[in-house]
């Protein structure tokens, strides 16, 4: 029931949106919609970001409206934007739901999967009257992803990966991710995605039954390197590990913005170098 | 050797031996493929190990504390020596710091168990030796304050590590690893054998200070040794594999109804049955949803709580009759 309002809610923002104004003060909830209205050339209009937004890094000058999850009411209306921006991915629910009590414009980002991706820009320009620059950024997105998914089903047989976000405790990278989306489009098999959440915590001798012929360690805090060494000593068995196919990769693809085709580029280089 | 006793100690054993076959594979140990073996011997059997000595130390320090501080709630974590670990874990994974390697969040744990219990102890004593009373208020504000300040550290980082260091504070055994298990017992073990060493002394304590005092124990030291055995087992557990709940609180009340409060038996038969939880619990933590899993810690609940309360409701668990 409550998930039929919150369409009914999106529904009648995007009608909203269609007939005023496009809006000169735009507050983005998360860092991807951030990188994307940079993207797309917009980033005199926007007025506030969240702390965690810091790409491109002079986003980090923006002022600040709190975090994702809670961000302060109070911040976004002293800002008086005519738009806010947020996801479905991240941002909580209710905070659309108060946004709409105090007549404020807002409007849901709901694409949650890179191929979902181009549409989403297409669908968050039109309701900001960008629609010229999200066409071009969604076109250049999508050609990327045409020519590495061309690259990736000429592999075969299907290499099984594993995309590790963190290696102790060990969350992985579950179906419904950008990284699930990149292996898959680069070809790979990923030996997480029968799991029923996106971020599992996951069986370590699990990981050594499915025998993962490649596994990304993405970037998080600290030394990645220095952090992981306890969970490669136990994998020590694996091929991927003997054989050097262990490689640690940057954080484009935490964010469905328009960094995961660096962050698949990234996959695809370590790939190629075997 | 009453028969109970008898039975719960073959019962753990048996429990620990068939835990190493079972989890997302089951595995025969006399069958075995060189992968079998690995995860057998490089994962499961650190990981039971674990489990068993974690699960045995909290079983013992649960037991100790209800004595010294004479109050059925107290448990391991009720000195604040649980957010002492915490909050130093948390630094340590707030600073990024690799200064000892794979160990170093065990150590910073360590450290800040050590620390907090060295604070707490210092705060129980007055007139050459500790008090019950005001040990459980030192322990209780010291761990509101450290809890608070860890909250303070969460509320105010936008950090990744913020969320790993929540996952460990629940109690995670699956990166056990041999490195950390030979220290991890021996700093048990002492504090294992300081217990049952005192145990007669633990067991005067019970019955007030003036009685021990008339019996010949001198209430104020008795509880400095214990205390600090308490310290050295929970410190070890809580750096070893974050804070499980439940174990240290309730075993011992469970096996002081089965056994009676004698402490020579009780400590022990608590660390056969608090292990043989823990153990049991991290089996079907690894294997009821695999390839995902659930803490040790939450599941170590589900299991024991219904069964003390149905004992507390059912049965004379408090000796009241």
């Amino acid at each position: 029931m409550r998930r039929i309002f919150f369409y009914t809610l999106i529904c009648l923002s995007l009608s909203g949106g269609a007939f005023a104004a496009p809006p000169e003060r735009i507050i983005s909830l998360a860092p991807n919609l951030t990188e994307i209205l940079y993207a797309m050339g917009l980033e005199e209009r926007i007025v506030g970001v969240t702390s965690y937004c810091d790409q491109p890094p002079r986003a980090k000058d923006k002022p600040k409206i709190g975090g994702m999850s809670n961000p302060s009411l109070e911040a976004v209306v002293s800002l008086r934007p005519d738009m806010v921006v947020m996801t479905t991915d991240g941002n909580p629910r209710e905070f659309e739901v108060k946004m709409r009590n105090l007549h404020q414009r807002t409007y849901v980002f709901q694409a949650r999967q890179i191929s979902e991706l181009p549409q989403g820009i297409r669908d968050l320009g039109a309701a900001l009257g960008a629609e010229e620059q999200a066409l071009a950024l969604a076109l250049r997105i999508q050609d990327a992803l045409d020519r590495m998914r061309a690259g990736g089903s000429a592999q075969s047989p299907k290499r099984k990966a594993l995309f590790i976000v963190w290696p102790e405790p060990m969350i992985v990278a579950g179906p419904w991710t950008a990284m699930d989306d990149a292996l898959h489009l680069l070809g790979l098999e990923n030996i997480a995605h029968d799991v029923k959440t996106k971020y599992p915590k996951y069986s370590v001798e699990e990981i050594i039954h499915r025998n993962p012929d490649v596994i990304f360690i993405g970037k998080g805090h600290g030394n990645m390197q220095e952090v992981s060494k306890g969970l490669l000593q136990k994998l020590r068995m694996l091929d991927a590990v003997k054989k050097g196919r262990v490689y640690f990769t940057g954080d484009a693809l935490y964010r469905l913005g328009p960094r995961v085709i660096d962050g698949i580029e990234e996959l695809s280089g370590y790939l190629n170098r075997e | 050797m009453k028969k109970q006793t008898l039975w719960m100690i073959i019962g753990s054993v048996c429990l620990a031996v068939l835990s190493l076959c079972v989890g997302p594979k089951w595995i025969n140990p006399l069958q075995m493929d060189e992968v079998s073996r690995q995860i057998l011997l490089s994962i499961r059997l650190p990981r039971v190990i674990l489990s068993l000595l974690m699960g045995g130390a909290l079983g013992a320090s649960g037991a100790v504390l209800q004595g010294i501080l004479r109050n059925p709630l107290a448990d391991p974590y009720i000195l604040g020596i649980s957010s002492g670990a915490a909050l130093l874990a948390a630094l340590g994974l707030l600073l990024g710091s690799t200064a000892f390697g794979f160990f170093t969040i065990p150590v910073f744990a360590f450290v800040g168990a050590v620390l907090t219990g060295i604070a707490v102890g210092a705060m129980g004593y007055r007139r050459g030796g500790l008090w019950p009373e005001r040990l459980l208020l030192a322990g209780v504000g010291v761990g509101f304050l450290f809890s608070s300040l860890l909250m303070l550290m969460m509320s105010l980082s936008s950090d990744e590590g913020m969320r790993r260091a929540i996952l460990w504070i629940f109690g995670d055994l699956a990166m056990a690893d041999w490195s950390l298990i030979p220290y991890g017992f021996v700093l048990i073990l002492i504090g294992l054998i300081l217990s049952l060493w005192r145990a007669k002394g633990l067991n005067a304590l019970m019955l007030g200070d003036d009685i021990a005092h008339s019996l010949g124990f001198n209430p104020g030291r008795e509880r400095w040794i214990l205390f600090l055995a308490v310290g050295l087992m929970t410190a070890a557990s809580v750096s070893m594999g974050g804070v499980v709940g439940f174990i240290g609180l309730l075993v011992p009340h469970i096996i002081r109804f089965v056994v009676g409060s004698d402490n020579r038996v009780l400590i022990p038969l608590s660390v056969v049955a608090g292990g043989a939880l823990l153990c049991t619990a991290d089996t079907i933590g690894r294997t009821a949803v695999a390839p995902m899993e659930l803490p040790s810690g939450i599941i170590t609940a589900v299991l024991g709580a219904p069964y003390f309360l149905y004992l507390l409701k059912q049965k004379d668990i408090l000796g009241e009759s």
